[in-house]
């Protein structure tokens, strides 16, 4: 046995080096990685913030409604743009293949990176409402337009006739 | 380029990188043997071992401006080695090892008192080794085979220090079982 594996590697070396040589494998530059790199930090980071501000937006929604009744819970479902988060559910699995494609060498524990990610943006996002920056941005622009518009859009607030036993819907 | 035999690894790959490429023969030298032996411990078959260190050789070439060389290039391109073994592994389903329930389960009636001689002992040890599992194996083997420290297995199996410590405790249990077995 150790025979053989002393004939294998002479025939590796030659045949590796005969196609660095050849140039039919070459070094992939160093541009590639360092941009590699980038793209998927930039793409953690903008997917991080898009959920944490959705969560934040969720708390700021719960907070400024009360106690989840019912017909508010429904009514906030049925509103919710669920493409918002299959859309980062998707992004955090391609991100992930990409990671694991692209950083072949050194394996990651992908499980508790996608548990710590979660748990960081709900704590991030209730850490911003629980500081008031919601009720801060929705008194100042640019953000005040959109809160004024989730606000209506979103629940019926108390000054538009919400009588108990009447259901809302929408036209 | 005169001692090239003389400097680190990671200093060779610096100059593979920047210099002169043809002096990645001199890490194929390094690591060929150690890697055919590693990765024979996890496929078990010859040719497809020689298939994984070459596959490896190339990969690690290609990207050879990905390593950090801060790090140490003896555990990046034992993790490739890893990495290419369980793909392969993963697709072929050949993987024979059994794990501890299994082996527990199963009486093969070796006799052992009859094995007196030196090569069969040693075949005997390889058997044993080959039969528990893949991920008490490859600890074991990278240990007392390829003589790793705890650190350098944490850093290739990517797995924390301690776990290495248990596996290798476990594994020793389990091989004693197996040779001891008659």
């Amino acid at each position: 046995m150790s025979k053989k594996i002393k004939k294998t590697p002479v025939d590796l070396e030659k045949t590796v080096m005969a196609k660095v040589k050849s140039g039919e494998i070459t070094m992939k530059p160093r541009w590639y990685f360092v941009l590699g790199s980038l793209s998927m930090i930039g793409g953690l980071v903008g997917l991080t913030m898009m959920a944490t501000f959705l969560t934040n937006l969720i708390f700021f929604l719960i907070r400024r409604r009360g106690p989840m009744q019912g017909w508010r819970l429904q009514f906030m479902l049925s509103n919710f743009p669920w493409w918002v988060p299959i859309l980062a559910i998707l992004g955090i699995v391609l991100g992930v293949w990409l990671l694991k494609k692209y950083d072949f060498s050194y394996q990651k524990n992908f499980g508790l990176i996608v548990v710590g990610f979660i748990i960081a943006i709900f704590l991030t996002g209730f850490l911003i409402d629980f500081w008031g920056l919601n009720d801060f941005w929705s008194r100042h622009e640019p953000m005040r337009r959109f809160y004024q518009q989730l606000e209506k859009e979103d629940l019926p607030s108390p000054g538009r006739g919400s009588v108990r036993g009447v259901q809302f819907h929408r036209n | 380029m005169k001692n090239i035999s003389k400097l680190s690894d990671e200093k060779v790959v610096e100059i593979v990188r920047t210099d002169n490429k043809e002096i990645y023969a001199e890490i194929i030298k390094r690591y060929q043997t150690k890697l055919m032996r590693y990765a024979l411990y996890l496929i078990n078959d010859e040719h497809q071992a020689a298939d994984v260190v070459q596959d490896s050789f190339i990969k690690a070439y290609v990207n050879l401006q990905s390593f950090d060389l801060k790090k140490k290039f003896s555990s990046w391109i034992y993790r490739i080695v890893h990495n290419e073994a369980m793909n392969l592994i993963n697709k072929t389903k050949n993987n024979q090892a059994m794990s501890i329930k299994e082996f527990e389960a199963i009486d093969d009636g070796v006799d052992l008192e009859d094995s007196l001689i030196k090569k069969e002992l040693i075949l005997r040890a390889q058997n044993c080794l080959n039969q528990i599992s893949l991920i008490y194996r490859e600890p074991l083997s990278l240990y007392y085979l390829e003589e790793k420290s705890y650190e350098e297995i944490s850093d290739i199996l990517k797995i924390p220090i301690g776990t290495v410590g248990t596996r290798i405790n476990r594994a020793k249990v389990i091989i004693k079982k197996i040779c001891q077995k008659k």
